[in-house]
């Protein structure tokens, strides 16, 4: 394949970064926002893919492997995260019969 | 050309991950986040990270995303909505901006980031082989782990309770 | 065996009895006393064989260490500690012996035997110290078997309030018996007896007036001087034998022992007041003992009286020579001849006055009162004769122990102070008079009720300790008996001379003679206490005097201490329990609350919580924090 960035381009490294920071900035408020279990826990996911950009950006620019071979571990991770997680929350749905966070405030004093 | 197809690519994954968060119906919502992973995978190969980027879309987008589905219709929840916007979601989100505008700020104006990529090959699988089990074979060890412990993990916490139901 | 090894084998042994008793044989009475009475046997003989020995040894072991102070514990065994284990070995033995008959029918004869060979361990080790702080060590440790004993009958909330009372005004006396040590140890740089002696010998002077004065608050304390006398005649409420071991023979000479050791120490200004506290108690408790109707309480008066003379005596022996440099050291420590000759002796006939008052009370089925007892001559022949000797020694007859004694400090006192000398003889009539009032209503006339009309005579092991007992304080005062057992303490006692000679025989012969015939002679009938009806007003005004300290202790404690400690109690309520201690729990308490509201149970305020902990870390990571 052909280096596509072989050539200076006008967005740089920053450009990238300043992309994963918004992406991460958005899954945080969609975290802070949404009652649904399940779309808080999708805006997580998002939070984790821009944390891979983010490296995968600095590990083009830096010239290494270390960066995209981490992402590698990150998206194992995330993988049984989910899974693990999607667990629990049926399990809680089998209990409460909801998914709404407001409703699932057991643990309060 | 590198640098339309990189406004194009990050427009769509920011745009469709704003509504992710924005989308009343949590079908729709996975529906965007699908598509936002399209443009992230697209990102990855500006970034001459092809391999990750299909690896992006097999495990991410074939696999969480095929989950995050396959719950969403199995627990049959209704629309959601809004959290009501109280002064606390607001100090939050402004704390939130902050924070954001804070980290870019600094980032950009202190650190030394290499502006110009070199002229870098595309690195292939065997680089990726090659690093994988050698410099992070004991990370790799441990993910199998976690994998597994994750697996039955899942088992453990899927399993029907035929005995009695603690109630809510 | 070494003689240091058999020193420190009578000083083991009786704390070997205790804890055996105090561990094992709670409930066997019978064993812990047959235990107890042996260590007292094998006690008394280890202290025959070093007397006859003759060696005289000093040996000590350092115990603690603190930088440049340190605390040795060691036996220093001289002519003065030979005299006094002997007393003490001899007596204790035989008085376990009567403890044997006298406890016979006791519940609790295994605690008291253990305390009795506590006392022995403790009394043992003041006699063999060699230090000011081990004598103070074993010092407390006395007055604690003096508290378990004297509490014995503990159900009796009298005894236990008279064993408190023992035991609390016994400590303030060791509070400045305390200040003293800390003071000779700060100004002269060592406690150790030998080394005070080559410190202060050839005249050289204690840096301070107050180290004696001080050192004898632990005399005032222990051997019941005046103003602290009030525990003694309490401390009755203990079993008999208690009092005739602890309170008459052995513990409160204690005090008169530690006097002796200490008296390199001595000032004149301060051998001038020891001497007067010394007075001022014999005349006292004389005055207080005519008024008494419990015979224990007579005799309990009767050793304050005598641990007065001693005191006295000691106080006397010392003065005026210490100037004299080139005077030989004999003179200096004449005091000190005088006051254990007379302790000796006392120790003799107090504790047969003492075993025989016990053999009377058991005769009589514990009646103590003795105008409810009378008759007892032909009923109790052997203790009414052992207890005749010992009433004649005690008032001085001729050729009897305490006759020597007695006239050896009358002497001292006609040499060196007439107003000392007056006032002794003068309690030396009341004396007489006291004891002779006893002996006369207990055993001779009718019996007066039905428990001493069918006394009888108590068993053999109560009454051969009286016999040799008497037998002792008939021999015991003559130089070759009591030569053997002082060594060169004897040759410390003074002995009168030419026309001194004469007069004090005169003069202790008439004070005996004149107070034996009044007795007599007020209590022909002695159905009742005829001094009582002759002088009602002089008879109340005793008894008031007998009061008098304990009345005005009472109200010190009720008015002033009292009210200071609940000044106090007040402060600690308010700022120690309130602010310190339930501040501290009530301000955990807050922190407490505050981490619990953080609990709100919604996911979306701990994701806020979440988020300003990020923003404040990467405020700090930036440097802008």
């Amino acid at each position: 394949m052909i280096p596509l960035l072989a050539t200076a381009p006008v967005y740089g490294l920053p450009s990238y970064l300043f992309v994963s920071a918004l992406l991460f900035a958005i899954g945080f408020f969609g975290v802070l926002l949404r009652k649904n279990t399940l779309v808080i826990y999708m805006c997580l996911e998002l939070m984790l893919l821009a944390s891979t950009l983010a490296l995968v950006a600095f590990s083009r620019f830096n010239g290494t492997l270390d960066g995209s071979v981490f992402v590698f571990f990150i998206l194992t991770i995330a993988a049984a995260e989910v899974a693990v997680g999607l667990a629990i929350i049926v399990a809680l749905f089998r209990q409460r019969h909801t998914v709404s966070v407001e409703e699932l405030n057991q643990l309060k004093h | 050309m590198a640098d339309t197809l990189f406004l194009i690519l990050s427009v769509l994954t920011v745009a469709t991950a704003l509504l992710v968060v924005l989308n009343k119906n949590a079908v729709n919502a996975a529906m965007f986040l699908l598509l936002s992973l399209v443009g992230l995978a697209g990102l990855f190969v500006l970034l001459d990270a092809p391999l990750l980027a299909f690896v992006l879309i097999l495990v991410y987008a074939g696999a969480v995303v095929a989950l995050f589905l396959f719950i969403i219709m199995l627990l049959d929840t209704t629309p959601g909505s809004f959290k009501a916007f109280t002064p606390l979601t607001i100090a939050a989100a402004l704390t939130g901006a902050a924070v954001l505008g804070l980290g870019i700020w600094s980032l950009v104006n202190r650190a030394a980031l290499p502006l110009a990529p070199g002229s870098v090959p595309v690195p292939a699988l065997k680089q990726y082989a090659e690093q994988l089990f050698t410099t992070y074979l004991l990370p790799v060890q441990v993910v199998g782990f976690m994998l597994l412990v994750a697996m039955l993990g899942v088992i453990v916490l899927s399993r029907k309770h035929d005995a009695t139901e603690d109630a809510p | 065996m070494t003689m240091l090894q058999h020193a420190i084998l009578v000083l083991l042994l009786p704390l070997a009895s205790a804890a055996v008793i105090a561990f094992f044989l709670r409930k066997q009475g019978a064993l812990a006393s047959w235990i107890s009475t042996a260590t007292a046997a094998a006690i008394a003989a280890i202290s025959i064989i070093l007397l006859l020995h003759g060696e005289r040894f000093e040996d000590s072991v350092e115990w603690l260490r603190f930088g440049d102070f340190s605390v040795s514990l060691g036996i220093k065994y001289d002519d003065l500690a030979a005299l006094m284990l002997f007393i003490v070995g001899f007596v204790g033995f035989l008085i376990h012996v009567f403890s044997l008959g006298y406890m016979h029918d006791d519940a609790a004869r295994a605690r008291f035997f253990g305390g009795l060979s506590i006392f022995m361990f403790s009394m043992i080790g003041i006699v063999l110290a060699d230090n000011l702080f081990m004598i103070f060590i074993f010092w407390e440790l006395v007055g604690f078997s003096s508290w378990l004993l004297i509490n014995h009958y503990h159900e009796k909330q009298s005894a236990a309030d008279a064993a408190k009372k023992a035991f609390i005004v016994n400590r303030v006396g060791d509070f400045g018996f305390l200040l003293g040590i800390i003071w000779c140890y700060y100004g002269l740089g060592s406690v150790n007896l030998t080394e005070l002696e080559k410190l202060t010998a050839g005249g050289a002077m204690p840096c301070s007036g107050w180290i004696p004065l001080l050192l004898f608050c632990g005399a005032v304390g222990k051997s019941a001087q005046m103003p602290l006398q009030v525990w003694l005649p309490d401390a009755m409420e203990g079993p008999t034998p208690v009092s005739a071991l602890i309170h008459a023979a052995t513990m409160v000479a204690a005090g008169i022992f530690m006097l002796c050791r200490i008296n390199m120490l001595m000032l004149p200004e301060a051998l001038n007041v020891i001497t007067w506290i010394g007075t001022a108690t014999a005349l006292y408790a004389a005055l207080c003992a005519i008024v008494q109707r419990d015979i224990k309480k007579v005799l309990a008066y009767s050793t304050l009286s005598q641990l007065g003379y001693m005191v006295a005596a000691f106080g006397l022996g010392s003065t005026g020579t210490y100037a004299l440099i080139d005077l030989p050291v004999s003179t200096v420590a004449t005091g000190v001849g005088a006051a254990m000759f007379h302790l000796t002796t006392h120790a003799f006939f107090k504790a047969l006055l003492f075993l025989g008052s016990g053999s009377v009370i058991m005769g009589c089925h514990h009646e103590q009162d003795i105008f409810k007892m009378g008759g007892l001559r032909s009923r109790m022949p052997v203790t009414f004769f052992t207890f005749t000797i010992g009433v004649l020694a005690i008032i001085g007859l001729p050729g009897l122990a305490g006759f020597f004694s007695k006239d050896a400090i009358l002497y001292l006192a006609y040499e060196k102070n007439f107003a000392v000398f007056a006032v002794l003889a003068f309690t030396a009539v009341l004396t007489a008079f006291y004891m002779v009032r006893v002996w006369k209503i207990t055993f001779l006339g009718e019996a007066r009720s039905q428990a001493a009309a069918h006394a009888q005579e108590s068993g053999l092991s109560m009454t051969l300790p009286l016999v040799v007992l008497a037998g002792l304080s008939v021999a015991g005062g003559y130089s070759g008996v009591f030569g053997r057992l002082a060594g060169s303490v004897a040759h410390l006692v003074p002995e009168a001379e030419g026309s001194a000679h004469t007069t004090i025989l005169v003069v202790s012969l008439a004070v005996m003679t004149l107070g034996a015939g009044a007795a007599l002679f007020f209590y022909k009938s002695a159905a009742t206490d005829t001094l009582e009806e002759r002088f009602r007003f002089g008879f109340s005004w005793l008894t008031w005097l007998k009061e008098s300290f304990d009345r005005a202790y009472d109200y010190y404690v009720a008015k002033v201490q009292q009210r200071f400690a609940m000044v106090l109690n007040f402060l600690e309520q308010i700022v120690l329990a309130g602010a310190i201690i339930r501040g501290l729990a009530g301000f955990v308490n807050l922190v407490g609350y505050g981490a619990r509201a953080l609990y709100t149970g919604s996911l979306h305020a701990y994701v806020f919580w979440f988020l300003l902990g990020a923003a404040l870390l990467w405020a700090f990571a930036a440097g802008i924090l």
